[in-house]
């Protein structure tokens, strides 16, 4: 591999290697720019990973310690592990379940098209569709995305005919949808063998993933470095206010600087924005990039919820992929139905040990029992919908410091009203698809710790709305950037990753675009 | 209960076997026989499954004693557990019938203590291999070829989507 000196000023510096950094890392290194990734995780492989839920969870999860605050329910069920990401090389690519769906049209102008509803601090994003779709199309063929250049949909799975035989008897428009997870071979790696353990790290490599996709390539290009186990503590700035080195602290506990060209943030939400705030110096006394007071700010975590619910006869949901369903009638804002926004309703199963967990912590007895003794009678089904920006939705540091000397986070979460009709809504139509094909009895499963995790570093058309212009470059410092979904001006509805990695594709067109311009 | 056959990841290490009889107690680090038993009669209480035997309710108090020898913080919420539901009515715990069980579980609900073994309850119960052969899950699948070929559209009881659906 690659190595670079700690001061070669000539690197972009990317902090963390998910979707967004490891997409940027690769298509920076293609293009011949110098990148160092650091990654605070371990650099696990395929054989390392198991066949477990708990086990999976352990090995792969961000289990450092946060705080939560606020009326939403998950700081009631998990206030320390509010929000769920990933900390290995590969970030939460190792654990996704490789929905990709694109925002729609309305999704990206949500202020205009929503109107002012009070509370909520929408902006439209500084992009259009028209400017996005051709890198959709880019992210689509590199991750090999189902039903999307000639590739066919993931089979039918017993919990998609569940799902299919309520939608159908209902009206509604069904399909098994589009993943990054191979239904036929492509690009090298295998059609999967619906092992249903996508979350626990993919052993077969069927699904995309920076691990077993962009780092590998970029790291073949010669100009990327790769430094696991690097836990970025610090951005450094120089006397023009430009970021110039990224202090971080490797796994024997010595503290190294990188010096850099260009230092990009993509370590989830939670910790670009917890690393900006804790940037501070003379000439940013509230954190890099936040004059405005965003950085934090207007987080967002997306209305999930999962409806359980039991039937006659077995369905065995956890053979096969597992979130291989999904109907697009709710996705448009439709102001008759009440509220802004929509939802995609997709697929979802678990293992046992997760069902149990997350159907409603807290809930234990005769009755609690009597449901999960029907595990194998039992479908799943979920919604991803959009939430309502609020500014004090926000990341802030608590007082409390890490084992690095960072200040733990708190993710402080309160319902907006039209989160709560957009959930009540969802949760009736889920309910009603199980009914139609014969459900005994659902439940209405709440959200589990937040995996969609977006907004808190956004992005807008002026300066005063947001941290970042629309190519995910601070606005405040010229040399900084957001890959995470962070960078989002607003959530929309679907599964953030497709879009996390097509805007990192067009940022490192632009970035590289600078560089040539001799900009950057 | 079911026709499947459970597997756990053969990289994982297999269920503990403890004794069957009352000399279980003897595999703990930290837990007297005391303190074990009242846990294995909240976890039975909070999660009463009939058909399932003691073993693996005690198999999860096993898993709370390790936790326990790990963390002294875990240690103390443990043993302020027992106390608080030996203390709640004239009857040790682990004599009680399930419906003074319950009512005194219902009682001290919002401690931390409660929480912690409801919680850790819910971990290691539902992730025990007999379990999930009990009720119908059939875990690791990797290392027998995925379910491509062992079932996982083999729903019969509703018909079939159309291809390419």
């Amino acid at each position: 591999m690659t190595t670079y000196a700690f001061d070669d000023e000539g690197v972009v510096v990317i902090i963390g290697s998910g979707a967004g950094g490891g997409t940027l890392a690769n298509e920076l290194a293609q293009r011949g720019v110098g990148v160092v990734v650091l990654e605070a995780g371990k650099h696990l492989t395929a054989d390392d990973f198991v066949n477990d839920e708990w086990g999976g969870y352990e090995m792969l999860s961000w289990l450092d310690k946060r705080t939560s605050s606020g009326n939403w329910r998950v700081a009631k069920d998990h206030p320390l592990n509010p929000s769920w990401s990933c900390q290995v090389v590969g970030g939460t690519t190792t654990h996704w379940s490789a929905c990709c769906y694109r925002f729609i049209a309305d999704e990206l102008r949500a202020k205009t098209v929503y109107g002012d509803i009070p509370g909520a601090s929408l902006i439209d994003w500084p992009i259009t569709l028209d400017e996005l779709d051709p890198y959709y199309d880019l992210a689509e063929a590199k991750m090999g995305v189902t039903r999307t250049n000639g590739l066919p949909g993931l089979p039918a799975n017993n919990n998609f005919k569940v799902m299919y035989a309520g939608a159908k008897a209902l009206g509604l428009n069904v399909s098994t949808g589009r993943h990054a997870i191979n239904s036929i071979p492509y690009d090298g790696r295998p059609a999967t063998i619906q092992d249903g353990f996508t979350i626990t790290g993919d052993k077969t490599g069927s699904r995309w993933s920076t691990l077993n996709v962009e780092l590998p390539r970029g790291l073949a290009t010669g100009k990327l470095e790769l430094r696991p186990q690097s836990r970025a503590v610090f951005i450094e700035h120089d006397a023009a206010g430009k970021a110039s080195g990224v202090v971080y602290v490797d796994g024997a506990g010595v503290t190294y600087r990188q010096k850099a060209r260009a230092v990009v943030l993509a370590g989830n939400c939670v910790e670009s924005s917890r690393l900006l705030l804790h940037s501070k110096s003379a000439r940013f006394p509230d954190g890099l990039a936040n004059g405005y007071g965003h950085v934090g700010r207007h987080y967002l975590r997306h209305l999930i919820q999962t409806v359980w619910s039991t039937f006659d006869k077995p369905v065995h949901m956890h053979r096969g992929e597992i979130m291989g369903g999904m109907i697009d009638d709710f996705v448009r804002h439709d102001p008759a139905r009440g509220f802004a926004g929509g939802y995609y309703i997709e697929m979802n199963s678990m293992g046992l040990p997760t069902t149990a967990a997350f159907m409603d912590p807290g809930w234990w007895g005769r009755d609690f029992a009597s449901v999960i003794e029907q595990y194998s009678k039992m479908a799943g089904i979920f919604m991803s919908g959009e939430d309502m920006p609020q500014p004090d939705n926000r990341i802030t540091l608590t007082d409390e410091l890490d084992a690095y000397g960072v200040p733990v986070a708190n993710i402080h979460y309160d319902d907006h009203p039209n989160d709560l009709k957009l959930r009540s809504h969802g949760y009736k139509v889920l309910t009603s698809i199980h009914k139609a094909a014969g459900a005994k009895r659902s439940v209405e499963a709440p959200a589990y710790p937040a995996s969609h995790n977006l907004g808190s570093n956004r992005m807008a058309g002026r300066a005063e709305d947001g941290v970042l212009d629309g190519n995910g470059r601070a606005w405040e410092v010229p040399n900084l950037f957001i890959a995470d979904g962070s960078n989002f001006a607003t959530g929309g509805a679907c599964n953030p990753t497709l879009t996390i990695v097509a805007l990192a594709i067009r940022q490192a067109g632009f970035m590289a675009g600078q560089m040539a311009a001799g900009e950057l | 209960m079911s026709a499947v056959t459970a597997h756990k990841d053969p990289k994982l290490p297999p269920p503990v076997a403890l004794p069957e009889d009352a000399s279980w107690v003897g595999a703990l680090k930290l837990f007297d026989a005391h303190a074990a038993e009242t846990l294995v009669a909240a976890a039975r209480t909070l999660y009463p499954h009939d058909g399932l035997p003691e073993r693996i309710y005690r198999r999860t108090v096993f898993h709370f004693d390790a936790m326990a020898a790990k963390a002294p913080v875990a240690a103390q919420s443990f043993a302020e557990f027992v106390d608080l539901v030996d203390g709640a009515l004239p009857l040790k715990f682990a004599e009680l019938s399930e419906g003074y069980r319950v009512q005194v579980l219902k009682g001290i609900e919002q401690s931390a203590a409660f929480r912690l073994v409801q919680r850790s309850t819910v971990r290691f119960l539902y992730d025990d291999v007999e379990v999930w052969q009990a009720f119908g899950y059939e875990g690791a699948s990797v290392h027998l070829g995925g379910y491509v070929n062992r079932g996982f559209n083999d729903l019969d009881w509703l018909p079939d989507p159309p291809p390419g659906v």
